[in-house]
This record gives structure tokens, sequence and C-alpha cells, in this order.
């Protein structure tokens, strides 16, 4: 028999958090202000991610979109695609849900600090990066140059527009922006093109710029190999990966790539150490 | 974090040993059954099989058992368990896990079902930390067997666990008329107290190591190599996709491997809701790699798609895998993934054996 | 959907034992009705409207006059449920989908065969409208229906397991059919049955249909192991797959 010790409270009980408000983008992706409880601190890296769950439907991981440099509530970005984001996306303010953690790798500001960051947003990969790139803003002093090159399909799927107005109009930062398309209806004044077509425009030193890279799948390869032409070695480059991190602790396995569990490994790797895992597809 | 007990170096392994009539070792089960709160189990035979059940007299026991459908991991992973109820109440949450959760005394575990829990207990209580897990392991007794038969597809040996020295309270051989056993643990030697046990006579001692020795001859298969290799072979055949396809054509992509393994510990959490009131609960329930959808995510993409990246998943994981990150190679050879695959496509020393032969032929 | 959801239940060609399952929740019926309004339900009661947001739909189509009913139902529902496997892919009625359809009137009803007007193949609801959600089993799992409703009216898009039985009788620790000497559809029929079949004694017979992505060539490779020729293996398909089986072919022809 083992020792026994007291009993701890379970990983797997959320707190219960509720929806301070609620800012809707597009159709699809809205961005979550969520308060909890007075004594709970989240007290994150940027970068990781929190367990949300709706009870009655279901749980479901989130990076999250708020910096730890900000005190005040909890923020997610999330796209409404599956169960729980479905019903996310009919709740209100006010409304009551559970959350824990926070889990995963995330980003490192120390060991990132004095380096110039090149950020590297595609689509719904803007809510994760978002929590580093306020975190470089606000401590501005600890970092070199700041540049961040965003795009999404069509104008109508832009996130966080007023913020992406604020970086556009910065000093600190660089700020690039493309859309692959813009449909008829729509309209758009800024550039057209995917967004590998921004990199050898950004200007940055490969010699001292670290590359924060989030996307959908499809984008990474062509990401990483657009950022090697320009001559970035591969261990300056970070990726934010997604898969189904269903448990948040090393166990469940649905978020395995090869040994890697993203969960506790990631979502945060340095290239090369997912480079050689063929699962990865990056 | 330390989480077994030592072993007070009394109760080492020779001079621990006691023996006891076989009526002493009934008496002490039917006294549990009796007496303990906690539900006393071990391997019966039902249609067919054994499997291990709650016993209703220690006579039910059919130790000489080799193999059971499940291994009792059952006891401490549940195949369902509650992790989480939920009720609502003007509009405020009550989200508690269980906490009601007790542990197990298991009589009768075979070596490699004892190497099992101890790999469990690396992953659920050393390393990651799994709280339901934690406290039935905690609160459980398991009293080991010597191996009496060998299931013609079992091959513990190669992987060291047909006989074991650590990882159970006590560990009973049978030596003909009476058993010996082997004290692990303070609780362990606690249970003899009341029972009409001696030291082990250095005869009877030596008989134990006897049938231990000619156990490990008894396997019909076995592993051309040491499981040290296994990592190594496994890493250099990783992109041999026709190897891995060779298998997959045949495998039914059923599950059943990873079911009845003793050491696959990946799940799924689903929502049980009440049919009245907002009120239900968060289910855990066991889950597979070789199942289509284990990979997927909700958006669509399926990163394991094909049936032969998962078959792969399967044994790089069993012999790489987890020895990346816990130092195991996570089979122990029971066998039970040969004996349940419908397609036989699951031996694991067809697969390594096969592996290590193209890579030494 | 409502608060309280207004609930109709609709029988086609089938036995209405998926009905039954309903009614045998028994005390959980009193619970059920606490949470949706039951407007019509002709096993269970007499009233009946065409006001309601659900529609529970059991058996197959197999007449025209099947189709238009069918079609004005969708017409008045915003959700649509295929109750039970005839509902959901033909099930039992569709053995007969690959046999001359005269023959199989002359041998059921004999001199009166001439009075039958129906469709040669009988077929699943979603052949004729879209279907929602879906129930399967012969009869239907009571939890899964609760699990359904209560998932329907949270807001819940109800998706079904995708795990064959073999998952479910390991589980439970039955002993495989196929160690028993019989032949069992369970390597690729859809779980979530709880494996009771086996459990109790026999075999799996597809009652819930088949996997998303069965994998047929592994375990035709399995049935002739197990002595069966390809007539005999096809006879194991034809139960419940009538309708399915082929249906899933010409789909994945088309991919």
């Amino acid at each position: 028999m083992l020792e026994t010790t007291e009993t701890v409270r379970s990983e797997y009980e959320p707190v219960q958090g509720r929806i301070a408000w609620i800012e809707q983008f597009t159709d699809q992706d809205k961005l979550y202000v969520i308060s909890l409880p007075d004594d709970v601190e989240l007290d994150h890296d940027p970068g990781q991610f929190v367990e949300l769950f709706v009870p009655g439907v279901g749980e479901a991981p989130f990076s999250i979109s708020s910096s730890p440099t900000k005190d005040g509530p909890l923020e997610l970005c999330i796209r409404a695609v599956g169960n729980v984001t479905r019903a996310l996306d009919s709740m209100e303010g006010g409304d009551p849900l559970g959350i824990r953690g926070p889990y995963g790798t995330g980003f490192d500001p120390e060991a990132l600090a004095g380096d110039d960051l090149l950020f590297v947003a595609g689509g719904i990969g803007l809510a994760p990066l978002r929590s580093m790139i306020n975190y470089a803003l606000d401590r501005s002093g600890e970092f070199g140059d700041l540049t961040t090159l965003y795009g999404c399909k069509e104008p109508a799927e832009q996130l966080f527009p007023e913020e992406l107005q604020r970086w556009d109009d910065s000093e600190e930062m660089a700020f690039y922006e493309t859309v692959d398309q813009c449909p008829e209806d729509q309209t758009w004044e800024g550039r057209e093109g995917v967004i590998t077509e921004l990199i050898p425009e950004a200007e940055f030193d490969p010699e001292t710029t670290t590359a924060l890279v989030c996307g959908p799948p499809v984008m990474y390869r062509f990401v990483i190999e657009s950022l090697q032409e320009q001559g970035l070695a591969d261990d300056h480059i970070y990726l934010s990966l997604e898969r189904n991190m269903h448990c948040g602790r090393g166990l469940c396995g649905h978020c395995q790539i090869n040994e890697l569990y993203v969960c506790v490994d990631g979502p945060v790797f340095n290239y090369p150490e997912v480079r050689d895992k063929s699962e990865a597809e990056v | 974090m330390t989480v077994r007990a030592v072993a007070d170096s009394s109760v080492g392994r020779v001079d621990g040993m006691k023996t006891l009539a076989k009526s002493e070792f009934e008496t002490l089960i039917d006294g549990l059954i009796d007496d303990d709160p906690r539900s006393v189990v071990g391997p019966q035979r039902r249609s067919g099989q054994y499997v291990f059940e709650e016993l209703d007299s220690a006579a039910d026991l059919a130790l000489e058992y080799d193999l059971t459908a499940l291994s009792p991991k059952k006891y401490l992973l549940p195949q369902y368990e509650q992790l989480l109820t939920y009720e609502r109440t003007d509009g405020e949450y009550e989200m508690h896990a269980g906490t009601d959760t007790e542990g197990v005394i298991i009589v009768g575990v075979h070596p490699y079902d004892l190497a099992a829990i101890e790999h469990l207990d690396k992953v659920h209580i050393d390393t990651m930390g799994d709280e339901p897990y934690r406290k039935r392991r905690e609160d459980s007794l398991l009293i080991g067997l010597t191996m009496q038969s060998v299931a013609p597809e079992s091959f513990a040996a190669s992987m060291g666990a047909a006989t074991t020295d650590s990882g159970y309270d006590l560990l009973v051989t049978d030596i003909g008329d009476r058993f010996v056993v082997d004290i692990g643990s303070f609780e362990g030697n606690e249970l003899l107290a009341d029972l009409d046990t001696h030291s082990a006579s250095h005869s009877e001692v030596q008989e134990v190591r006897r049938i231990e020795d000619d156990l490990r001859g008894r396997f019909e298969r076995e592993l051309q190599f040491p499981p040290e290799e296994l990592p190594t072979l496994l890493a250099e055949h990783y992109d041999d996709m026709e190897f891995w396809e060779s298998y997959a054509e045949q495998c039914l992509s059923c599950g059943s491997c990873n079911m009845v393994c003793p050491t696959c510990y990946c799940f799924q959490v689903e929502t049980v809701r009440d049919l009245g009131g907002d009120s239900g609960y968060q289910q855990r329930s066991w889950d597979g790699c070789l199942l289509e959808e284990f990979a997927s995510v909700a958006q669509g993409e399926n990163f394991r798609e094909e049936v032969a990246q998962r078959h792969r998943h399967r044994f790089m994981r069993k012999g790489l895998y987890v020895y990346e990150r816990y130092g195991d190679v996570s089979c122990v050879g029971c066998g039970r993934c040969t004996r349940h695959c419908v397609a036989d496509v699951a031996d694991p020393t067809d697969v390594y054996n096969d592996l290590w032969e193209a890579t030494n032929a | 959907m409502t608060e309280r959801p207004r609930v109709a239940f609709f029988d086609f060609t089938g036995c209405e034992g998926d009905q039954l399952q309903v009614v045998n929740l028994e005390e959980r019926l009193f619970d059920l009705v606490e949470v949706v309004e039951v407007v019509s339900f002709r096993e269970a009661m007499s009233e009946h409207s065409d006001d309601y947001e659900i529609a529970f739909i059991e058996g197959s189509v197999v007449t025209a006059h099947d189709e238009e009913r069918l079609a004005g139902i969708r017409e008045n529902a915003d959700v649509v449920v295929a109750l039970g496997s005839c509902a959901a892919f033909g099930g039992i009625n569709a053995i007969r989908n690959d046999q001359d359809f005269e023959t199989v009137t002359e041998r059921v009803y004999g001199d009166d065969a001439d009075m039958i007007e129906a469709n040669p193949e009988a077929r699943p609801i979603e052949s004729v409208v879209e279907v929602d959600a879906t129930i399967p089993g012969c009869p239907i799992d009571r939890e899964e229906f609760v699990q359904v409703v209560t998932g329907l009216i949270r807001g819940v898009e109800p998706t079904l397991p995708n795990h064959p039985v073999c998952v479910e009788c390991k589980l439970e620790e039955n002993e495989c059919a196929f160690h028993r000497d019989e032949i069992c559809l369970g390597p690729v029929t859809r779980g979530g049955c709880g494996a009771d079949c086996v459990g109790e004694g026999t075999h799996c017979w597809g009652c819930r249909g088949m996997v998303d992505t069965p994998s047929e060539d592994a375990y035709t490779a399995v049935l002739e192991e197990h002595g069966l020729d390809a007539e005999e293996i096809v006879e194991q398909y034809q139960l419940y797959w009538g309708w399915q089986r082929p249906e899933r072919a010409t789909q994945e022809e088309a991919q």
C-alpha cells in the first residue's frame, strides 16, 4: 500500500467563472471576457491554455488571449466550430462556466528577452499570440524590435479590429496585414495575398530575431520555409500548435505528437523540438 | 515525490518470507471478505474465460488461471468513472470532482500485472498526478500470486515480468501443499498478524526460487532480443511505412488491443446529462489510439487518419514513446492483445521480432 | 429551441419497437414530459397536433405516400431525428433490397401481392429529407435517447459513437463470439449499445449500422478464416445493412 496523504482537490474540478462581457468580431469569432472568483489567481504564461467547461455540453481547451502583464479578467477568443464553442456562442454576459488551468508550456519571456520578436499569426492563430504580443508591448524595454504579421482569409474574418488599428498606429511595433482574398461583397483597402508574402517584406535581422508562429495546420510548413529563406535559424522559430488537448494533464493521449504531449510539452515548441516529428506536420 | 512506502528492511525478500497452510490463506481472504469495508476481488472463471470479480468466498478463487480478460487495472482506473458532477441552482453551478473513490483488495495478481500497476503508479502518482487514481491506489491492497499456468500468448519472461520482487503487499507462491508468502509492505505484514504462519525455511525459499526459475522457461513466445533494444529498434523503423501498412491491411482498427492492455491509460471524457433539471456528470472512459477519431480535432482534421499510422503509434507508444518519457518499456508481455485480436495482428512478439529480423538479417 | 420544446413521434414502416423503448422509460417518462411537451405519440396518447419543433421518426420509407408524409413532417419540424435503425439506415426492412421485388411480394402476400404498392427498395428517411440527428439501434438504447433529447434542449448537436462494438465487449469482459466459433459483426458495427447481445451469449447482428470507416477487407479476411465463403459473407452483411452497405460503396466510389 502506498503512503496516504490528505485528500487534495482533484485536478479535474474547475472553478466557476462568469462571462463578464462578450465582443463579437466575426460571424463565428467572439472574445469572451471571463471573470474568475476573487481568490483565484490564474498566473499564466503567454501561450498557455485553459480547459473551459460548459455544464451539460462538455469541456474544451482554449488558448489564453490576455496578457499576464494586465490584471483583470481572462480573455478567450473562440471560434464556434464544435459543441462547446457553439454553446458558448449562445451564452450571454453573467452566464457561469467552469475553468481549470492554466496548462501547458507557453512562451518563455525570459528566454526571449533581448530578442527582436517577429509574430506570424494566421487566422484564429492570433488568439494565443496576442497574449505574447501584448506582453511584449507592455514590457517593450525587455525586447528588441517588435514586428507582427497577421493574415486572415478575408476582411470579414479579421479579429481584434480595434487593437489591430492601435498596433498599426503604434511606434512600438511594426505591423503588416494581409487577407488571402477580398470577396466582391466586402471592402478592403489593404493588401491581398497569403501571409508568407509578408515575410520577405518585413524588415528584420535574422541574427537577432526570433519568430513566434501560430495559425492553421497548413500554414506552418510554408511560413517556416519562408523564414528559413530569410536566414532565420531553426532554433529562432517558435510554433504554437493545436491538438485535442482533452485533459490538459498529459494523460488522455489525444494531443500526442509522437512522444510529445502538446498539453504538457507544448502547445509552444521550439521548432527543432518538433521538426523531425512527422505527426507535427510542420 | 516518493509515494511508495519503503518496506522495512526487516521484511526483505529472504528473511521476510512466511509459510502458511492453504486453509490459513482461505481464512485470511474470507476474513477480509467478511470484515474489511473494501471489496475483495480475485480471478474467477466466467463463461469461457477468467476475470477479476468480486469474491463471495475464497473458495471461488481460480488461482490456476493463466490470463484474465482485463487486468486489475480496472479497479484503479475504471472503464467508466464520474470525474465531475454538476448541478445548477439559482444561476450558480455546483461542480464537484468525485471524492467517494474506494480502494479494493485485489487477490491473485500475476507479476506482469503488478509490473503494469507499478508503471501506472509512476505515471498517475509520481509524475502527472491523477487524484481519482491516487486515492484508489493508495487505499488498495495488492496480493500477488506467482503464476501457476502460462498463457500461450504470453511472453512476460522476455519483458522481465514473469516474476517480480516489488509492487505488492503480499506475494503468494504455491509450493504444493502450502503457500510461501513474501511480505512487500507494512500493511501486507499486518494482514498476516493473526494467522498461523511460520518463517519460511531455507528449503521452502529455495523451492520458491526453483518455481520462479522454472516458470521463466515455460513461455511459448519470446522476444528474440533484450527489451532494452526496443526503443532504438522502433526509432529506426519509424518511417518504414511499408512495414506498418503490411500489418494495418489486416487490422480491424477495432481498439480491442488498447482496451485489454494493462498499461494503456488513454481516456475520453463525455457529458452525461440527467433527464430532469440542469445537472449531470462528466464521465471518463477508456479510449484507444487504434480508433478512427482518436487524433482528430474539432475543426475536423485527423492527425492519424490512416490505420497504419494508428497501428504504428500503438507499437511506438509501448516500446519507444513511454520509454522516452518515463524510462519504462510499457509492454509487460501479458499477451492479452494477442489473445483478443480477432484479426491476429496485435502480437507484439510478431511485430517486434519482425523488425529485429529486418535490422539484423 | 424553446425552453420546453414540443415533440412529436411518427411511425413509418417498422415494428414500433423504438417508440416502445421510449414508453419503457417508465418512471423517467415523467421527467421526460417535464423537459419536453409531447404533442403527438400514437403509441402512448390519443391527442395529436401538427405544431411541434422536434419530430422523432421511426421506420423506413417504402411507399410514395411515405415520402409525401415525411416531407410534410420535415416542413413542420425544426429538428428531425431518425429513431431506430429502419429510419436511420433502412434497417431490417432493407433485407429485401437486393431481391426481386415481385418475388418478395408474392412470397409474403401470396395471391394478394397485386394489392401491394411499394417502392422496390426500403430506404432510410435521410434518402428523402434532411435529418438532423440519428439514434440507431434495433431497438434504440433508452439512455442514448435521453442524451439526444437533453442535448437538443441544451443546443448540443448529437454525435454518434464511432467505435466498433468490440470496444464495449472488451470493457464488459464479454467472451468474444469468435472465440465461441460464432460469426459476429461487432468489429465493423457502431458501438454505443454496451455490447448487450454478446453479453447475453449471442453475437452482434449489426443493428446499429456500420462504423464510419469499417475495415471491410480485414474483416472479410477474418470471416474467410472462420470458414465463410463469399456468399455467406454477404449474407452476414444483409440483415441490417441492405441499404447502408451498397450506399456506402457508391459514396466511396464517388469520392
